[in-house]
């Protein structure tokens, strides 16, 4: 599929050079007529941490069942650490832990027995796994639960349990399908740590989560994925600027009675079809246009001229969170304006 | 409100395809048990004879059928509303808690009336050869199907209130459908016409049995009656206990359909290892095989999935397993002692007898629950994606879940073999016939687990699976006793044979010379058929496994 779109930065922002651990060339999965993954190429780094968002149906889970080798490519390569995730799925077993969304528990099993018998599944010996369980029950703060049932934890120690498991056998990469998800905040800040000290320890990671602001935090590179296309690949600040071709402003104002005739200067300044948004309230005026710097410049100098009184005058960053909205919303019809924009800038990207 | 809970019981499940092949299945069943039968001749027997006997093997195929397919639905009628958290939005809302319990039981009356009703071309066949009254005998064969279905519904919903899954639900409602319509013949049969405290113990447990109340309806010979009349009103009895039970049942359900329900404790209790010395002391005096003890790692000589399999069964655990070895070993030891001291009268083969249909019915019990859920309960539970993610093969998993159910099953064996040696040294012309007995056995326990494993493996519900496992299992080793009924007339003796070859516990009967057995020669046949079905399970289960675990 030829589609022109936001840019698409299929090599590591921060490349170092050596080779990426994980490595997707021209992934497609095809289900008769229907395309689940089409034509994804993707990089990852050690040490690195990647977070994949999309809403439901995106390609996410077919992705990553791809890579910890449950399903098979259409055509495509997917490569860990050099190894073939289709011609020697037993090895990828070894190099990959794999959290899925949903725990798997057995009944009756204590969660130190259980993760005993996940280290006896990857051949450990018995000595190592009577160090490594409880190494891996620390470092998750599943300590105090090791006698406990595993199907009559909660959601959220479950996924602890789960992430202890997936890190048994000391793998390279861990994949983590909504690891956050069930989390209180507390736990969703304990995670978030560990995670990126997974990280340091020089795991590569790859994310799925809901919760944006949570991958924003911890990701050094995300993946915006809809209808199985790779539609934005970079860092959060890299996907910020891809969308904020129209960029939002806010102008704070002094008194609120400023905000009319400040809205009506700004209303004629921009195009047509902005959207500009007047809060009498908070005294501010907030508006999305995809003006030059220099014409912003203009707005403000003009907005002064005729005496309204700004104390503020700033851009608003785009979080991840606006930007998968724009993706995933408006992927068509973002598409198409801003490829012609790109376009007159000579970007033009195969996703 | 009431309707709308009756529209969703009922109307759900009877929008499945599945049930419409059962119904269909069901219509065809009756026909052909029927149209086996039909007279060809043009010859019409003024009494009555033939229309009866046909009736009696209809009416016996019909409570055979509801034993076995109709418990499944009660079982797991709460316990799947439990799981799925829609009986909390039940009692949440302004039904009351006799409200919900008897929409459920009219519902699920309501499939056995279906059950019932698919079998109403097949009795009306039998009432137009003549010589049946409907009141007399049609009439009262429903009335009692109905009371069947009415206790079993009542104690399949009281058992489902109280299970934690619904695997455990069925396995437990079985066994007490196999206890009650079965096991409660046995001391009837082994004990009738001696006299005494054990032959009235055996009048009363019988009037319990739904079967011996129904072979009273219908003028048969009870299972394992041996010729001898009794005056005791066995239909009346059994209606008796029948309401009662099902009056007991559903009050202490509808006790139960409140807060009680949720409130139930998974905590894990206080580790052996954290109790006091002298604590510690006592739990070892009470348990060989402490559960609450933390359990060392896994060897590396042991296949995981064996151990895992054990350690999340709640009555797979080495304690439990030991326990009912014990049981059987002393029963078994006890039962031949006894003979052996004089204390009773009892000839060898009654003792055999006694053996060999406590560990049949064992056997047929634990089976199924070990074996047919040892894939769904991955599937079901997410356990196979990840042992799909995991360096073990397919052929370690499946050994080690095969072995898992093998072991239990050959240790409650090897249990009764003492009380086997000690007949054996008593009766040293019967060495060949234990000898016999105990390959039935052995033969019998791997013929129902891999035959359990392989139906099990179809299915991604643990209680579909069981409930099925069980269901075809029980027909194998029970369906051919109601030919083996019908013996002599209307069925010759070839063809009783021939229906009991494929019957395990015919198999182990006859070789025991148990009475009514003595007659046939189903040896080597039944190990035959046992044996083929066996290869053909294995054959199949892995390659079901492999098919599902392949990358799509």
């Amino acid at each position: 599929m030829n589609v022109t779109a936001l840019p698409v930065e299929n090599e590591t922002p921060a490349s170092t050079g050596e080779p990426p651990v994980l490595d997707l060339q021209n992934l497609t999965k095809r289900y008769g007529s229907f395309t689940a993954l089409d034509d994804l190429s993707l990089t990852l780094n050690a040490g690195q941490i990647l977070g994949l968002i999309g809403p439901n149906g995106a390609g996410k889970t077919t992705t990553i069942k791809i890579l910890v080798g449950l399903i098979r490519p259409t055509s495509g390569s997917a490569k860990i650490a050099g190894v073939d995730c289709v011609q020697d799925a037993m090895q990828v077993k070894r190099l990959v832990g794999y959290m899925p969304d949903k725990f798997g528990a057995y009944d009756n099993m204590r969660v130190r027995e259980y993760l005993d018998f996940f280290g006896a599944a990857f051949d450990m010996p018995s000595d190592q796994r009577a160090k490594r369980v409880p190494e891996v029950m620390e470092l998750t703060g599943t300590e105090y639960m090791k006698d406990r049932f595993v199907e009559s934890l909660s959601h959220g120690m479950q996924q602890r349990v789960g992430l202890a498991r997936t890190l048994l056998h000391d793998p390279k990469v861990l994949i983590l399908d909504e690891p956050v998800n069930g989390l209180d905040p507390q736990a969703r800040i304990e995670m978030r740590d560990l995670l990126l000290e997974l990280a340091k320890q020089g795991k590569t990671l790859l994310v799925t989560s809901h919760i944006l602001p949570e991958l924003a935090r911890i990701c050094q590179q995300v993946a915006i994925l809809t209808n199985g296309v790779l539609r934005a690949h970079g860092t959060v600040e890299d996907i910020g600027h891809q969308v904020s071709q129209r960029r939002t402003l806010e102008v704070h104002l002094g008194t609120a009675k400023h905000v009319a005739a400040a809205a009506k200067i700004i209303r004629k300044s921009v195009e047509p079809e902005a959207e500009v948004v007047e809060s009498p309230t908070e005294a501010t005026v907030r508006f999305r246009t995809a003006q030059s710097e220099e014409n912003l410049g203009k707005i403000l100098r003009r907005l002064v001229k005729v005496g309204v009184f700004v104390t503020q005058y700033r851009e608003v960053q785009t979080d991840l969170e606006e930007a998968f909205m724009s993706f995933t919303q408006n992927q068509s019809s973002i598409a198409e304006p801003a490829s012609d924009e790109l376009e007159s800038d000579g970007v033009t990207t195969d996703v | 409100m009431f309707r709308a809970l009756l529209r969703r019981e009922l109307v759900t499940p009877l929008r499945r395809r599945r049930m419409i092949v059962f119904q269909i299945a069901l219509a065809t069943l009756f026909g052909l048990l029927i149209a086996a039968r039909w007279p060809t001749d043009g010859q019409v027997a003024l009494m009555g004879a033939r229309s009866q006997e046909i009736f009696r093997l209809f009416s016996f195929g019909l409570m055979a059928t509801l034993l076995l397919l109709f418990p499944v639905f009660p079982a797991t009628s709460i316990v799947s509303e439990k799981k799925s958290g829609t009986l909390e939005l039940l009692l949440n809302s302004p039904l009351g808690a006799w409200r919900i319990y008897f929409g459920k039981l009219v519902a699920v009356l309501a499939l056995a009336g279906m059950i019932l009703a698919m079998s109403l071309p097949a009795a009306g066949a039998c009432y137009s050869m003549g010589g049946l009254s409907l009141d007399q005998e049609i009439g009262k064969v429903y009335l009692l199907l109905f009371l069947v279905a009415l206790q079993y519904a009542a104690i399949g919903l009281l058992v489902s209130s109280y299970a934690q899954s619904a695997d455990s639900a069925i396995r437990l409602t079985y066994g007490i459908v196999l206890g009650t319509a079965l096991l409660t013949l046995g001391p009837h049969s082994f004990f009738q016409g001696t006299g005494g405290t054990l032959a009235k113990l055996g009048e009363t447990l019988r009037c319990l049995s739904p079967l011996a109340a129904l072979a009273s309806l219908s003028g048969a010979d009870s299972i394992g009656s041996q010729g001898l009349m009794t005056q005791t009103d066995v239909m009346g009895r059994f209606t008796a206990w029948s309401l009662l039970c099902t009056v007991i049942a559903s009050v202490w359900t509808m006790s139960r359909l409140n807060h009680k329900i949720f409130d139930q404790s998974r905590a894990a209790g206080t580790m052996s290892d954290d109790l006091s010395k002298s604590g510690r002391f006592f739990r070892r005096l009470f348990f060989l095989v402490d559960p609450q003890k933390r359990s060392g790692g896994i060897p590396s000589f042991l296949n995981p999935v064996m151990v895992k399999e054990f350690r999340c069964r709640r009555f797979g655990r080495l304690h439990w397993l030991l326990r009912l070895t014990a049981i059987c070993a002393v029963l078994s030891l006890g039962l031949t002692y006894a003979t052996t001291a004089g204390t009773f009268d009892w000839g060898v083969e009654t003792i055999g007898g006694i053996m060999v249909v406590m560990q049949v019915a064992l056997i047929v019990l634990i089976a199924p629950s070990l074996a047919a859920p040892l894939l769904s309960v991955e599937f079901e539970h997410r356990g196979w994606q990840l042992l799909r993610t995991t360096p073990m093969s397919i052929g370690r998993i499946l050994r080690g879940k095969l072995f898992s159910a093998i072991v239990p099953l050959m240790l409650v064996l090897c249990a009764t073999m003492p009380g086997y040696l000690v007949m054996a040294y008593i009766e040293p012309g019967m060495q060949l016939q234990v000898r016999r007995v105990i390959i039935c056995l052995a033969i019998t326990a791997v013929f129902a687990m891999l035959v359990s494993a392989a139906i099990g493996c179809f299915f991604s519900r643990t209680a579909a699976a069981i409930a099925t496992a069980y269901a075809i299992l029980l027909s194998i080793c029970c369906l051919p006793m109601l030919i083996w009924m019908g013996r002599d007339a209307p069925f010759g003796h070839d063809t009783v044979e021939t229906a009991l070859s494929f019957s395990s516990i015919a198999a182990a009967f006859s070789v025991i010379q148990m009475p009514g057995f003595e007659h046939y020669d189903l040896i080597p046949a039944n190990w035959w058929f046992m044996g083929i079905a066996s290869v053909i399970s294995l054959i199949v289960m892995p390659a079901w496994a492999y098919r599902v675990s392949r990358p799509q």
